[in-house]
């Protein structure tokens, strides 16, 4: 009756709803008390695989004793009932135990006292926990009733543990999945990069109670100041180990892991635990994370768990930081498009300006001529006097002085000067492109690209290349009166003397050009247009051939034409070798 | 100088009129186009030493004008004279002699006439 009522008490404490610490203590203490032990005490099997005193009842003097060191599987008694999982019991007349490890000679003072002993493997079916020792000062020999019911005791111990450990991985789970949830959110936001890069640091370091976290990132982001981002003190012979752990760890594309003794520094002696792991995306190495633990004391038992988690979270730092790269090239791009629409915009309007001014010029000139030209003659032909004379030069003189003005306006409106630079003329098409894409009145044109990637930089005035294709697509766009598909080829060829060449070609679907007029397409003034002012292509073949380069036309009759624009690699008309 | 005959190709009239008077101060005989398709019909029909052409020009305009005419001679000198001066360094590509860039002061274009007149005998 006496085993029934305390296995259902040791049941019922098992299942409350104690602290885990709180239930192991109450089950030894009733073992101590109902059953007259002394000392009950269990060892815990670690992770690393030693057992450490863990648990006692109230009155336990040995536990003070027990608990300064650790054993390890196969040592001692404990070792041995831990490695074979069956109990084994003795009595002061037996050689005294070696309990465990050999520094529990401090035991020889005591042991003595005590007459019976029994270890009792802490298991289920398939895990060992732990050893439950019970220890008696009077009994002389513990009965066969007992060892049951002690084997049943240490069966539902075993369970309480197995559930402890259960709940201890999952409340690390969950404090994980709430740093990398965190962490998350941080990398996701579309907050500047240095700001994300250094909460991130912070986020870390806070939950993982790390003394200090550092991001080391190993790429430019762009308009990003500094490389390295901190949160803790990274001084002294600190940094150096610190930049040592990174570079393994970029090299062996793995997390590694580092004990620091500090006893320079510090009065005390304190040690440190270092992680480095490199962030990698696509297999190669952007960046590396480094946390520093300080050691928590000598049962600093994270060494798995750190591994684990310093590694998931730079998994995640290399996606967030893949976004927020490629978050700020697109930021970029899309600030350069910008002030090239805008720099188009203005050159569209400066251009139409400058063909007015040019219009006008034009108008003014021919009057002006006249006008001057027969002064001339009638001071020429009349025989005027002095004051007749002067008056008629002055007239002559202000018409050379108009007409240079004229002049200057003409040069000036229609010959920018070159600056040459290098371009990439697939960017250049795509920026254009991307103007006329975002016309409303561009929605019936298909336009399909065929893009060489390989295409070598070309030296040439860049705004005026834009020109070029914007006058050729524009050409395109209205042979087409709006509707149809409009192709763009880059490849790179060699020309007859085997010589590099850049070939561009522009072609629609709008019917073709009359083969009676096609040799005039380039002519200055020549339009089919109605308000053209047949200068668009000549302009264009001009700047084409003022780099060295060729316009070349390809004549469907009722399919379409392709503009094909030849421009040097290497050589330049103006320039000799690039 | 004497009796060498010149075709004036403009549109603006008072232009033609100019440039006859002062070429013809100089001694040329001068005839007078104001379009393309009258100059070439004039080629046609008549000999001259030079044409004096200019650019833009309605219906046909000077580059087109000046095809047409190697066509019918291929050896026809041509000079282009425009309002324009940005087109300067394309004339020889054009076929044509000289080009002149329209003036008050008709001196460049009466050099330049000179100097093709005497190069072609």
């Amino acid at each position: 009756m006496k085993s029934i009522e305390l296995l259902g008490e040791v049941i019922e404490i098992s299942n409350s709803n104690l602290e885990t610490n709180s239930r192991m203590k109450a089950i030894l203490n009733i073992i101590s008390y109902r059953m007259e032990f002394e000392e009950v005490l269990v060892f815990k099997l670690d992770k690393d695989k030693r057992l450490t005193c863990s648990y006692a009842n109230q009155t336990s003097q040995l536990y003070q004793l027990l608990n300064k060191h650790r054993c390890h599987i196969g040592e001692g008694v404990i070792g041995t009932v831990a490695q074979k999982r069956v109990p084994q019991y003795f009595i002061h007349k037996d050689i005294p135990p070696r309990f465990g490890c050999i520094f529990f000679n401090e035991l020889d003072d005591v042991i003595y006292n005590y007459r019976s002993y029994a270890f009792i493997p802490v298991s289920d079916d398939s895990f060992l926990y732990g050893v439950l020792i019970v220890i008696s000062r009077s009994m002389e020999r513990i009965n066969d009733n007992d060892k049951i019911l002690l084997a049943i005791i240490a069966r539902e111990i075993g369970g309480l543990l197995k559930t402890n450990d259960l709940l201890i991985n999952l409340k690390k789970r969950i404090s994980e999945l709430v740093t990398l949830s965190e962490l998350g959110k941080i990398l996701t936001t579309n907050l500047d990069p240095q700001i994300i890069l250094k909460n991130t640091v912070f986020t870390i370091a806070r939950a993982l109670n790390a003394v200090f976290a550092s991001i080391n990132i190993d790429w430019s982001i762009p308009k990003m100041e500094c490389q390295r981002f901190v949160y803790g003190n990274l001084n002294g012979s600190l940094s150096e180990i610190v930049e040592d752990c990174e570079t393994q760890a970029i090299q062996q594309k793995k997390t590694i892991n580092y004990e620091y003794y500090n006893n320079k520094d510090l009065p005390v002696k304190k040690i440190y635990t270092l992680y480095s792991a490199p962030i990698l995306t696509k297999n190669k190495a952007i960046g590396v994370l480094t946390v520093c633990f300080s050691k928590p004391g000598k049962n600093f038992n994270q060494n798995e768990d750190m591994l684990y988690i310093t590694t998931t979270i730079t998994n995640y730092i290399a996606n967030g930081l893949e976004n927020i790269l490629l978050s700020a090239k697109l930021k970029e791009v899309i600030k350069e498009l910008n002030e090239t629409q805008k720099r188009v915009i203005e050159q569209e309007k400066f251009k139409s300006l400058g063909e007015m001014m040019a219009n006008i010029a034009h108008e003014i000139k021919n009057p002006l001529v006249v006008i001057g030209g027969f002064t001339k003659r009638l001071a020429k032909k009349v025989n005027l006097s002095q004051t007749e004379n002067k008056y008629a030069n002055i007239i002559v003189s202000e018409v050379a002085r108009l007409e240079s003005i004229l002049n200057d306006v003409l040069n000036y409106v229609k010959e920018p000067p070159l600056s040459l630079e290098e371009c990439n003329i697939n960017a250049c098409i795509e920026d254009i492109l991307y103007l006329f894409t975002s016309d409303g009145s561009w929605e019936r044109v298909k336009i399909t690209k065929d893009l060489d990637p390989s295409l070598p930089l070309i030296l040439c005035d860049v705004q005026q290349m834009k020109q070029v294709f914007i006058n050729m697509i524009l050409n395109s766009f209205e042979a087409m009166n709006g509707k149809g598909e409009i192709t763009i080829k880059t490849k790179n060829i060699i020309d007859d003397e085997n010589y590099p060449q850049v070939m561009i070609s522009i072609s629609d679907t709008g019917g073709g050009i009359d083969p009676t007029i096609i040799e005039n397409i380039f002519n200055p003034f020549f339009t089919t247009k109605e308000k053209g002012t047949g200068l668009g292509l000549a302009i264009s073949n001009k700047i084409v051939k003022n780099i060295g380069g060729r316009i070349e036309i390809e004549n469907i009759v009722g399919k379409g034409v392709t503009f094909k624009i030849y421009l040097p690699v290497k050589k330049n008309k103006n320039n000799g070798e690039v | 100088m004497k009796n060498k005959k010149i075709l004036i190709v403009d549109d603006e009239e008072n232009i033609r009129l100019l440039f006859k008077e002062e070429l013809e101060d100089e001694g040329y005989t001068v005839d007078l186009a104001s379009n393309g398709f009258e100059a070439i019909d004039k080629v046609k029909n008549n000999s001259y030493d030079l044409v004096v052409l200019d650019i833009k020009m309605p219906g046909i305009d000077g580059i087109q004008t000046l095809n047409e005419i190697k066509k019918i001679n291929t050896n026809q000198p041509i000079i282009l004279c425009s309002a324009y001066g940005e087109f300067r360094q394309d004339f020889s590509s054009w076929a044509s002699d000289a080009y002149v860039v329209k003036s008050a002061d008709t001196k460049e274009l009466k050099q330049t006439i000179a100097k093709i007149l005497t190069q072609n005998g």
